[in-house]
């Protein structure tokens, strides 16, 4: 008996031995593993990162880069990594959240490999960059980003004048045409998103800005939007009985929507026969948009940092990001990238496109109270100055 | 003398190891069930109390010395207000449906009707689908344009719309769960023994004074436990209210439930010692009302 248990047990020993042996094998004496970590947006996006991490790691004969993609509620399953302190060396943030990590000490600040490698910043948009700074310490490296645009139905729009609204009262005028024709029976000219990831453009096109929320201005933005809301010129996408704008737009539920990038391969693949047009966000006293956007940015956490900076500063350098943007599924957030095709209304808001974040590390937390609120606003359960004391309060922590 | 002593304390002894060796097998059968108790339920709830009373972070203690601030700061947030009225609301609306609901099918499942097999399996089928499916489904059956709508020809987004969202997630629940309720009522019901009803019988008493006299004050003890079991369950809603509101508690925080602000509080604000002292303001409501049940049905139960 006890014999078998010794033969059993150096067999076992031998296995395990053996496949150690073979795994470090594999991977060689002296190549470093890095793990990168992002949330996945579809089978396009994970095979096109895979190939942009296959050619980094083909040029890089030192580090092996695998990417893993975490499924489900992304800062969830992050927060329990960070806190078994065994981290994915490089991960997407996004600019929502980079504040509150930030300010728990879990993202590494950069400007140290920045400065050891002489890593060219210049070349990334200043706002997008500014996304993930915090006074001069940068926490990421945008990847990719879309601001918002105005995507208005083509026909319906010859229907009504042929002229694109550029502003706040010809968008009044236009979706007034349109609503007197009755061009969207059953839906409405305009659909609005009782979301602040919408309205908060609106808030600087008048002049505002959220860390002035309980400004005039601010509520000039929000009476105009909850206007349109009211006058019946625009529905939620609740109550037109879709799940989106985009659907709207599709289905001709809508006219005239304010969505991003993430728009165009939707109707391309779902409503390919519905012409559409890409157009800047209207402006009121100035242009104002919103850039949501996501950076790689590493571990505090991570023993492999240089190897990490390696593969991060590859990856948001000009020949990863000119890879990764060679399908355009995003927009490329440095200067000397060029997007691909039918871009432009998009990247025209790049210089004054304020990033989704704002700075703030409670902004992830305010976002909640922010569209809580809003639908109390439109359901005319609240009041829009009470709402923005809210927002204020929310905001600085409160 | 001492042989007499021997004799006595021979089979003492022998007694003695014999409970012990008995404990012993006792212990042994259930170590491994206490030690998973211990791991993850006695162990995580000391610890959450342990951090209810600190500055807690994703990587730990935070500066701030030990006090009763998050507790103090739980205790006057109006969310969590907001969170306990909507979650209390719910439990009132879904507890006494389920019961109704699901009574009334163990009834028609007890009776000597063809495909009785069939039908029960039928009624538990909601009861083990996932949630999730099941909610997503319903939030485009009674979206605006959805078929519900159609049928009762209305336009009410019954699923986004504040005064109407926690009354759907109450019918919604009580029907996925009836088939659950069903099960205890039909091993209680198939407990009764029949003489009473016989006895019924022959004194001619109808149906209904049969069902109200006789079948539903022996099902007391599972009235009890339906209401224990289910009512704990409703104030822990979380699932459906995060998936019709996209995560954010709305709209206008008529979404938001006790456990989607420890949630929301632990995992966007990563204010994991005010999430906790949450938990434990949650445990001690639970607690508190499990009591009263306890000591009015329960009480009605054990005369």
């Amino acid at each position: 008996m006890r014999k078998r248990l010794g033969v059993i047990l150096g067999l076992l020993i031998a296995v395990v031995l053996l496949a150690a042996t073979a795994q470090a094998g594999t991977r060689g004496a002296n190549v470093t593993n890095v793990t990168l970590a992002g949330w996945s947006s579809g089978p396009d996006e994970d095979t096109l990162l895979n190939q942009v991490v296959a050619k980094f790691n083909a040029t890089h004969p030192t580090i092996h880069a695998t990417f893993t993609v975490i499924n489900g509620d992304y800062p969830t399953a992050m927060t329990a990594r960070f806190a078994a302190h065994n981290p994915p060396d490089v991960f997407y943030v996004d600019s929502s959240v980079i504040g509150a990590w930030e300010r728990q000490g879990v993202v590494q600040p950069l400007n140290t490999y920045v400065k050891s490698t002489k890593f060219d910043t210049s070349a990334f948009f200043p706002k997008l960059l500014g996304a993930f700074q915090s006074g001069k310490t940068i926490y990421g490296f945008p990847k990719d980003w879309s601001p918002l645009a105005m995507e208005v139905n083509k026909g319906l729009l010859g229907q009504a004048g042929g002229k694109a609204p550029t502003n706040w009262s010809t968008l009044l005028k236009v979706a007034q045409t349109m609503k007197s024709k009755n061009l969207t029976p059953g839906g409405a000219p305009i659909c609005l998103s009782p979301d602040w990831a919408r309205m908060l453009a609106f808030v600087y096109q008048a002049g505002g800005s959220l860390s002035s929320i309980t400004s005039p201005a601010a509520a000039a933005a929000v009476n105009f939007y909850v206007g349109l809301l009211k006058n019946g010129l625009a529905e939620t996408p609740t109550q037109l009985g879709v799940d989106w704008c985009g659907t709207a737009l599709g289905k001709g539920k809508s006219a005239i929507i304010f969505e991003g990038n993430w728009l165009l391969p939707f109707m391309k693949s779902t409503y390919p026969n519905v012409q559409y047009g890409v157009f800047p966000m209207v402006k009121d006293k100035t242009g104002g948009n919103l850039a949501f956007t996501v950076s790689y940015s590493m571990a505090k956490d991570s023993p492999n940092k240089q190897a990490a900076w390696t593969l991060l500063s590859w990856l948001v350098g000009k020949q990863g990001q000119t890879l990764w943007m060679s399908k355009g599924l995003a927009l490329p957030s440095r200067k000397d990238v060029k997007a691909i095709g039918g871009r432009q209304n998009f990247l025209a808001a790049a210089p004054y496109a304020v990033g989704w974040g704002f700075g703030n590390p409670n902004f992830s937390t305010a976002y909640t109270v922010m569209n809580n609120d809003l639908t109390a606003v439109i359901a005319g359960s609240k009041s829009v100055s009470s709402m923005l004391s809210d927002i204020a309060s929310a905001l600085k922590g409160g | 003398m001492a042989t007499a002593s021997h004799v006595v304390s021979q089979p003492r002894s022998s007694m003695l190891g014999a409970r012990i060796r008995e404990a012993g097998w006792g212990y042994g059968f259930v170590v491994v069930p206490i030690v998973v108790f211990g791991l993850f339920f006695v162990y995580p709830f000391g610890y959450a109390l342990y951090i209810s009373f600190f500055h807690w972070g994703i990587l730990g203690k935070q500066s701030g010395g030990a006090g009763t601030f998050n507790y103090a700061k739980v205790i006057h947030d109006p969310v969590f207000h907001t969170a306990v009225k909507n979650v209390l609301e719910y439990t009132v609306g879904v507890v006494p449906l389920t019961m109704a609901l699901g009574l009334s099918l163990a009834l028609v499942i007890n009776q000597k009707i063809h495909g009785r097999n069939f039908f029960r399996s039928a009624f538990y089928f909601p009861s083990i689908a996932s949630s999730v499916a099941i909610t997503t489904i319903a939030l485009y059956i009674f979206n605006a344009n959805g078929l519900f709508n159609h049928i009762i020809g209305s336009r009410t987004p019954w699923f986004q719309n504040a005064p109407t969202v926690m009354w759907a997630i109450v019918g919604l629940n009580s029907w996925t769960s009836a088939g659950t309720a069903m099960l205890y009522y039909l091993a209680a019901l198939q407990s009764i023994p029949t003489d009473v009803y016989e006895a019924a019988a022959v004194d001619n008493t109808g149906a209904w004074r049969t069902f109200w006299k006789i079948t539903f004050p022996l099902l007391r003890p599972a009235h009890f436990f339906i209401l224990v079991v289910f009512g704990i369950g409703a104030l822990k809603l979380f699932d459906q209210a995060f998936i019709v509101s996209n995560g954010l508690g709305g709209p206008n925080y008529s979404t938001y439930t006790p456990v989607f602000y420890i949630y929301r509080t632990a995992f966007t604000t990563f204010d994991f010692g005010l999430a906790a002292s949450a938990g434990v303001v949650l445990f001690v409501i639970i607690f508190a009302l499990t009591l009263v049940q306890r000591l009015t049905v329960g009480r009605q139960e054990a005369s």
